[in-house]
């Protein structure tokens, strides 16, 4: 270990933290210099991180069908060189077929509830430096997008824009530990408090104890006043558990998102709210059981030889 | 004097940073992934001399500010790079133990790391940031302490030949 720094050293190692510490107050105070200072970096990364998710969405979807493909490994370095060039070409218009399917169901689902959105694609999926769960997409003020507005996908609610530059906007997941949302019960009208805890799964706890839930029951966005951060009726989870626990005020539960997280490509930003309240008009149809086809036996005895 | 190698490494600094945003981030990785510019600014830090350190801190984590997807405090990750870089650097440099070995590299880094993340939630609690709850928070923790040990020793050679370069005065590892 090194003894003393001497003074230069510790008089340079002062002014830093002093300076950053004067950069927290300025901050702390909503000096707009430094949000400007923010949107300009994220106005100049925009371009090389949609560069760099154009160049690394064959390499992403490639070893995820290498994860699927199930085949051996001698096997596959046999047919990597014969097949590499149409692979790549194949795996290319495999994501854009991905992409225009996941646009194609969002725009049904906003036309449904006569939402106006702004479809948008996914650049960037978090931060390595950061303990919230977000995601940048490629659409900003440029394209009418500010804070606090509702993000959806083809199954539901994604989340809620956080921070707008430009061209790119950050988007707050509802998998968020801090996303909270106001929910309602689709046909029983219940409302209450949404929470994320950082899985797919959330923790639902409602509002009056005099009602409840049961399994399956399926959440709606509530709305908001000015229908910021939520517009009304977009279709958040279904009940999986609920906690009948004696000691608690009303029931809670916990609640599956429709959203898939780990396949946010293409997210809709609704920047126009629907002049009436689309209600339940968003409730996912329900999967159809297959019927099971049964085959009864029946067995008749041969005759036996009477002597 | 010190101005030709400060002045060499804020272009360095600038590209790494913007390899971290536009091609790390783009890996939706399992633990919160890592941070291929805070491995960078700690292996800089462990093999540079105390003073040197502390202005890459101050760079480094003015950067890691700037980002819209760190989500604290401006100056937040300014003040914990500053402290952290200036402290690997001076219980290290020196020692040939430890910034000339590159295991004693390896786990400066990965230990200041670790470090770094900690500060950011004391730090963002003291600030009032929010930072999830702490099943996440001790997930991410473990994941990028293990991303960091895995993700190190392979850079470590580029970035001190990096050093070695610029500042000219340490051997590469």
């Amino acid at each position: 270990m090194r003894q003393g720094g001497g003074n230069r050293s510790r008089l340079l190692l002062i002014s830093l933290i002093v300076t950053s510490l004067f950069l927290i107050t300025l901050d702390l105070r909503g000096v707009s210099v430094l949000d400007g200072a923010r949107t300009g970096t994220q106005n100049v990364l925009g371009p090389f991180q949609r560069a760099g998710n154009v160049v690394l969405s064959p390499v992403k979807n490639f070893f995820s069908d290498i994860t699927h493909l199930g085949r051996t490994r001698t096997q596959l370095e046999n047919l990597r060189i014969e097949n590499s060039k149409l692979r790549r070409e194949l795996i290319i218009r495999r994501n854009a077929d991905g992409q225009l399917s996941q646009l194609k169901s969002i725009l049904d689902l906003a036309g449904t509830a006569e939402y106006k959105v702004v479809n948008c694609r996914t650049i960037s999926q978090g931060s390595g430096q950061s303990f919230s769960e977000t995601i940048t997409i490629d659409c900003g003020s440029n394209a009418r997008i500010r804070t606090n507005m509702t993000v959806i996908s083809q199954d539901g609610i994604v989340g809620v824009v956080k921070e707008v530059s430009a061209n790119t906007s950050v988007v707050m997941l509802a998998t968020d530990p801090t996303f909270r949302i106001g929910v309602r019960v689709a046909g029983t009208q219940q409302i209450g408090i949404l929470s994320g805890r950082g899985s797919s799964t959330s923790t639902l706890q409602l509002l009056d104890n005099l009602t409840t839930i049961k399994v399956g029951d399926v959440l709606l966005a509530r709305g908001s006043i000015s229908n910021r951060p939520f517009v009304p009726g977009v279709p958040v989870g279904y009940v999986t558990d609920i906690d009948n626990s004696a000691g608690e005020i009303a029931q809670s539960g916990t609640v599956h998102y429709y959203a898939n997280f780990n396949n946010l490509g293409v997210v809709a930003v609704v920047v126009g709210a629907p002049v009436t309240n689309p209600g339940d008009a968003l409730v996912p149809a329900k999967p159809t059981p297959k019927p099971t086809p049964t085959v009864t036996i029946y067995v008749t005895p041969s005759p036996t030889p009477t002597n | 004097m010190l101005i030709r190698p400060i002045s060499l490494s804020i272009p360095v600094f600038l590209i790494v940073f913007t390899f971290q945003e536009a091609v790390v981030n783009q890996f939706n990785l399992p633990g919160g992934g890592f941070s291929i510019f805070m491995i960078f600014a700690l292996v800089w830090a462990v093999i540079s001399t105390p003073e040197i350190a502390a202005l890459l801190g101050f760079g480094a984590g003015f950067l890691m500010d700037l980002s819209l997807s760190s989500g604290g405090r401006v100056g937040q990750w300014t003040l914990i790079m500053i402290v952290v870089c200036y402290g690997v650097s001076y219980l290290g440099y020196g020692d040939e133990n430890i910034s000339g070995n590159p295991v004693g590299v390896v786990l400066f880094v990965v230990f200041a790391s670790l470090a770094a993340e900690v500060l950011y939630i004391v730090t963002a609690l003291l600030l009032g940031v929010s930072v999830g709850n702490i099943n996440q928070i001790l997930l991410i923790l473990l994941g990028n302490f293990l991303w960091t040990l895995a993700i190190t020793p392979i850079a470590l050679p580029i970035f001190s030949r990096l050093h070695l370069n610029i500042f000219e005065t340490r051997s590469s590892l």
